[in-house]
């Protein structure tokens, strides 16, 4: 009886035991590394995947620091700040400013001006800095205008040198920048597969640890949720959107993006511009300046160049999408009755 | 001690009341006919099966393997699955008539059928723009 | 808990019988593509166990048939099994202090609705989609029609053990 008993639990116990065995979860390998850290303006969320991604992650962080020192407009021992007060006297910058700087400038001439680091003094006047909103009137417009021109900026190794009454600001291209940089830091220390996300800017490494793509949601520029989700791997996803700083006089609405031509915020129909490409600083910079072209002149760029992807939302709520994207974008279910339009070579 | 017909009685009762609310579930036809397309409880994606012009075909990635799903004007199937019972796969079309959802429980996947789209769930988004 | 060896040999052979009928159930296909929806014959020796030998002994093999048999039909199973057993248990539990021994079928039908209750609230915890509790009357449909089925042979076999005692 007694041998009954115990055949009896014990049959039990060992079924318990092959069933936890069963239950319990295989080794993770999609173990991961997060950080997150306030920086340029914003929250930066960086995940690294992998047995690598906590070493990476830190390394990144430390990167992302380094780099807000030399591109703050702000900071008053900066790279920026330093050759927007050397009165038209050359500086000598680091390599990380002067390779942005470069980087940008080829931006600006590529896009004619709709790109403009030189645009700062404007963006002051409006109060975009310091979020002291005012509307300039015409002629102190056009006075700041004239001081307005990318071309007369000098970049010549790491020697910049930015006329007296100039002043250059990254901000545009800087977060961009930063996830390239990101991404280099990641590939260094090993790891194939992570993301970071610098405050509405997403840069991914790879896939997913499962090897599905990246799900990246694009922000509704008119309201809550999302317009749509783009998958992507190993590329940049980047919106400028006129919603994500504006102010409000007389009934009318002034953001942010300011278009270099008049001076006022670029206002051609474009509410929301998302680019996706390999190169975090190419999507920054072309999400301003396609924003500020406006579908026709996104389109033509886009003929003309074509190393990206993009996605417009227009004033009228309608999406207009590359046809490289145009396959990996979902739109959300409240976006499905706005019109689409597939842009074709 | 209660009387044999009060059991009966009792049981069908309940046979009947679920019988009706089977059947009206059955011949209810919904205003609109949203497929809402449950992962582990979270909508990955909302299919309004009226607007669908275009067949499609995608996979889903479940807990333990994928599921195809195929939308045609009006319907939506479940037409492989990586799970042993099948039954989903069994359950044939789910149409904008109405009717009961299509679950895979192995890969906690639900396609109900709604009036409106679920807000598609934050865990099937792994970053924001904008 | 002190059981005779011959209840203890009694419970392993239900055990093992419980088991045998459960994975052979768990071979034919199932009749309506429905989750949940089955005979549930291995129920027949719960049931019997419950009026004849008793709670004790009828929780032990329930909890037995439903461990060793997860391990034919995979963890997943487990959690719907226990949850639909476990409440089907209770409430025959209950009911067996109503019934005559000649109503043992009902305890059956009971039990076998809240097992398909208890199944279907896992479903919904574990799915985290409440949308599903629309397949509640189909499966208390289904649940009265097996537990029918399997009561009125549990019924039988209370009968005949007992006339053979």
């Amino acid at each position: 009886m007694r041998f009954l008993k115990q055949a009896f639990a014990l049959t039990l116990a060992l079924a318990l035991l092959l069933l936890s065995g069963c239950a319990d979860p295989a080794a993770r390998e999609d173990e991961s590394a997060s950080r997150s850290v306030f920086a340029m303006d914003t929250v930066m969320d960086v995940t690294a995947y992998g047995p690598n991604g906590e070493k990476a992650a830190v390394a990144a962080v430390n990167r992302i620091t380094e780099l807000e020192q030399a591109f703050s407009v702000t900071i008053d021992d900066s790279d920026i700040y330093a050759v927007n007060h050397a009165y038209g006297k050359p500086v000598t910058v680091s390599d990380d400013t002067a390779a942005l700087l470069s980087e940008a400038l080829r931006f600006c001439m590529l896009t004619h001006g709709a790109l403009d680091v030189s645009v700062y003094p404007v963006l002051k006047a409006w109060g975009f800095t310091t979020q002291d909103y005012r509307v300039p009137k015409a002629d102190e417009l056009q006075e700041l205008l004239a001081r307005v021109d990318y071309a007369k900026v000098q970049c010549d190794g790491n020697t910049v040198t930015v006329p007296a009454n100039m002043e250059i600001d990254l901000g545009s291209v800087a977060k961009g920048y930063t996830g390239d940089q990101i991404m280099q830091i990641f590939r260094d220390n090993g790891v194939t597969s992570g993301m970071v996300s610098l405050g509405g800017n997403v840069q991914t490494l790879g896939s997913k640890p499962d090897g599905s793509p990246w799900r990246i949601a694009i922000q509704n520029p008119l309201g809550d949720g999302y317009v749509g989700v783009v998958e992507v791997r190993d590329e940049a996803v980047v919106t400028s959107g006129g919603y994500e700083r504006y102010f409000e006089r007389d009934g009318e609405v002034y953001w942010h993006i300011i278009d270099p031509a008049t001076g006022a915020p670029a206002k051609n129909g474009v509410i929301s511009a998302t680019i996706v490409s390999g190169s975090g600083t190419r999507c920054d910079a072309l999400s301003t300046a396609l924003f500020i072209l406006g579908a026709d002149g996104a389109e033509t760029y886009w003929r003309t160049h074509g190393d990206f992807d993009y996605l417009l939302v227009l004033e009228d709520g309608s999406i207009v999408v590359s046809q490289g994207i145009a396959d990996r974008f979902t739109v959300a279910d409240d976006w499905a009755n706005h019109n689409l339009t597939v842009v074709t070579k | 001690m209660k009387k044999t017909s009060f059991w009966i009685i009792l049981i069908a009762a309940v046979a009947l009341l679920a019988g009706a609310a089977a059947l009206w579930l059955h011949f209810h036809h919904p205003d609109a006919a949203v497929a809402n397309i449950y992962l582990d409880g979270e909508c990955i994606r909302s299919i309004d099966l009226n607007d669908v012009t275009e067949p499609e075909i995608f996979t889903v990635e479940g807990e333990i393997g994928t599921n195809t799903i195929q939308v045609e004007p009006g319907r939506i199937r479940v037409t492989h699955a990586e799970c042993p019972d099948q039954i989903c796969v069994q359950m044939g079309w789910l149409t904008s008539e109405g009717g009961m959802p299509i679950v895979c429980l192995p890969n906690k996947l639900v396609i109900s059928l709604d009036d409106v789209p679920a807000k598609i769930g934050d865990a099937e988004i792994d970053g924001v723009v904008g | 808990m002190r059981w005779s060896t011959r209840q203890l040999s009694l419970m392993a052979l239900l055990t093992a019988i419980a088991l045998a009928i459960h994975v052979a159930e768990a071979q034919i296909p199932a009749p309506v593509p429905i989750p949940g929806v089955k005979l549930g014959l291995a129920n027949i020796v719960t049931v019997w166990a419950m009026f004849s030998l008793g709670p004790g002994p009828a929780l032990m093999i329930l909890v037995a048939r439903i461990l060793l048999g997860s391990l034919f039909s995979g963890v997943m199973s487990l959690m719907y099994s226990l949850a639909g057993g476990l409440l089907c248990y209770c409430v025959m539990l209950l009911l067996r202090r109503f019934l005559t021994r000649e109503q043992i079928w009902v305890a059956s039908v009971i039990g076998a609705v809240f097992h398909n209750i208890g199944q279907i609230l896992v479903a919904i915890v574990v799915t985290g989609t409440p949308a599903i509790v629309s397949y509640l009357p189909i499966l208390l449909i289904s649940g009265i029609a097996a537990g029918l089925f399997t009561g009125v042979a549990a019924q039988y076999l209370v009968n005949r053990m007992d006339k053979t005692k």
